[in-house]
């Protein structure tokens, strides 16, 4: 009894499979992608204590080329690319003059000459465009590679093990954010040691002609299908920021305590550094904290928090931890109430649920 | 989908189902609800001894992506709640119309009782929800 299909939602070249795995399907970023194949919490599980394959075809990649592609990226981006170096890659944020998020995304080095960029699906059309606004008369070159490449993760602490035996590169030399162009069963990959889950893993990509192939591949490792909400639990234990949530067009990387990010990058300009140099600097009024409920009850986005009956925040992002078994989350709040231990009540359907600001990440292990 | 539709059971619109024995009704979820919410990780229910009318919202089911409310389907006072729940929600997805019953209801009303959804007419609305 399949769902009617929506005019202009696409599909990854996975679909089929994701079908025939009884995935329940969800439109997201444009796409019919698996939320869960049997049950988001087993999923979640399985990643944590062996490994899963992701669909994350949805995500946008570019393509960089010419001489310009390091300054025309130092100017937009505020990491440093003066610290990376061929086959490696970084984690990054492009800003608005104002300090607020574009997108965050990760790029990869392959030749001073030549970058390939991964970014959010939700943004994929605003970055190409934000992106080609600023090249000018910059010798740079983006070609939009999003739609004839299928991208996979593979993550959880077997993930080295069950992968080794695919492929033909040494899998210990490649250290986190290092990446590879290597050979899976035969077939040509791009394979980079990245996550999103606060687990070991890679993330790869390659030619939708493929997709079903690796899917099969991976998957007959013993790893399992693994849909978005699990995708959505795991990134939230592990504390990694999701572009609407805890970074959007109106929270600021400061606010959302990635001050490592925004770096001083001595005499080069880039696009908010005024802004993002001044708030690290003298700190900011809002920033994102890690959030536990006393009382039971599970805490979602958009709940309000308040402090002895005042308002002072929300919640970007909640739910159920399944890793450890109670409700967390993360909040834009007030900055003098984020002080470890302080004691809040949140908002839940007109009820005020007692909770208390803790130390984040809730779980990494890698 | 293949769901479970016992036929001894009673339903509603807002996919409870009620079992009958003389004037205690017990309420749960049914099999098509739960699997809709997916993993249940809390249920809020009310205290014993309150009394509800029907068709107001009693309690709230929450899973780990959604929230549902569970639906009074008869007027009548709460008798008994399932403490199993409190630290096995999931014993609604994994038995929803045996060890995951929520609760248990008084009622006084039998009119109300004939206006609930026959399994029929429960099946035909599930089919018609799904397509």
């Amino acid at each position: 009894m399949k769902k009617q299909e929506v005019q202009g939602v696409k599909k990854t070249p996975l679909y089929d499979i994701h079908i025939k795995l009884g995935a329940r399907m969800v439109e997201f970023a444009g796409f019919y992608m698996p939320v869960q194949y049997e049950s988001i919490i087993k999923e979640h599980k399985t990643v944590r204590s062996n490994a899963g394959v992701f669909d994350i075809t949805h995500m946008g990649e570019f393509l960089f080329e010419g001489r310009d592609v390091i300054s025309f990226l130092q100017y937009i981006m505020i990491n440093d690319l003066n610290l990376l170096e061929p086959s490696k890659g970084q984690y990054s944020i492009m800003c608005y003059e104002n300090g607020t998020v574009v997108d965050d995304l990760v790029y990869y080095e392959e030749t001073p000459e030549r970058f390939r960029m991964i970014v959010n699906a939700s943004n994929r059309e605003k970055d190409l465009e934000w992106l080609n606004d600023h090249i000018g008369n910059q010798d740079v070159k983006i070609t939009n590679l999003s739609d004839e490449r299928c991208r996979l993760a593979f993550q959880g602490p077997n993930a080295d093990q069950l992968f080794r035996p695919l492929v033909d590169v040494d899998l210990s030399k490649i250290n986190r954010f290092y990446f590879a162009d290597c050979n899976l069963n035969k077939t040509p990959i791009f394979i980079a040691r990245t996550g999103y889950t606060g687990e070991k893993g890679f993330e790869i990509s390659f030619e939708n002609k493929y997709a079903e192939k690796i899917w099969n591949d991976l998957t007959n490792t013993g790893a399992s299908p693994i849909g978005l909400g699990a995708r959505d639990s795991l990134r939230l234990e592990a504390c990694y920021s999701l572009y609407g949530h805890e970074i959007s067009d109106s929270i600021t990387p400061i606010e959302a305590g990635l001050n490592w990010l925004a770096k001083p990058k001595e005499g080069i300009d880039y696009i908010g550094k005024e802004i993002l140099l001044n708030q690290k600097s003298k700190g900011t009024e809002r920033i994102i904290v890690g959030l536990n409920l006393i009382e039971r009850g599970i805490i979602r986005e958009n709940y309000k928090i308040f402090k002895d009956g005042q308002e002072i925040g929300y919640v970007t992002s909640g739910g159920y931890s399944p890793t450890l078994d109670k409700t967390i989350g993360l909040g834009l709040v007030q900055s003098q109430y984020s002080e470890v231990g302080t004691e809040l009540e949140i908002e839940i359907r007109g009820k005020l649920l007692k909770g208390i600001i803790v130390p984040i990440p809730f779980y990494r292990n890698v | 989908m293949d769901y479970k539709f016992p036929d001894n059971l009673k339903y509603t619109s807002s996919h409870e189902w009620v079992k009958i024995e003389e004037d205690i009704a017990t309420v749960g979820i049914t099999d098509y609800a739960q699997h809709q919410l997916g993993d249940i990780v809390f249920i809020q229910l009310p205290d014993l001894g309150t009394s509800v009318e029907k068709e107001t919202s009693i309690g709230e089911i929450e899973s780990v992506k959604a929230v549902g409310d569970l639906i009074m389907p008869l007027s009548g006072q709460i008798i008994g709640i399932n403490e199993n729940l409190a630290d096995s929600p999931e014993l609604v997805n994994s038995s929803p119309f045996e060890e995951g019953w929520i609760l248990k209801v008084k009622f006084s009303n039998y009119d109300e009782v004939n206006n609930l959804l026959s399994v029929n007419k429960y099946k035909e609305l599930v089919q018609s929800e799904e397509n």
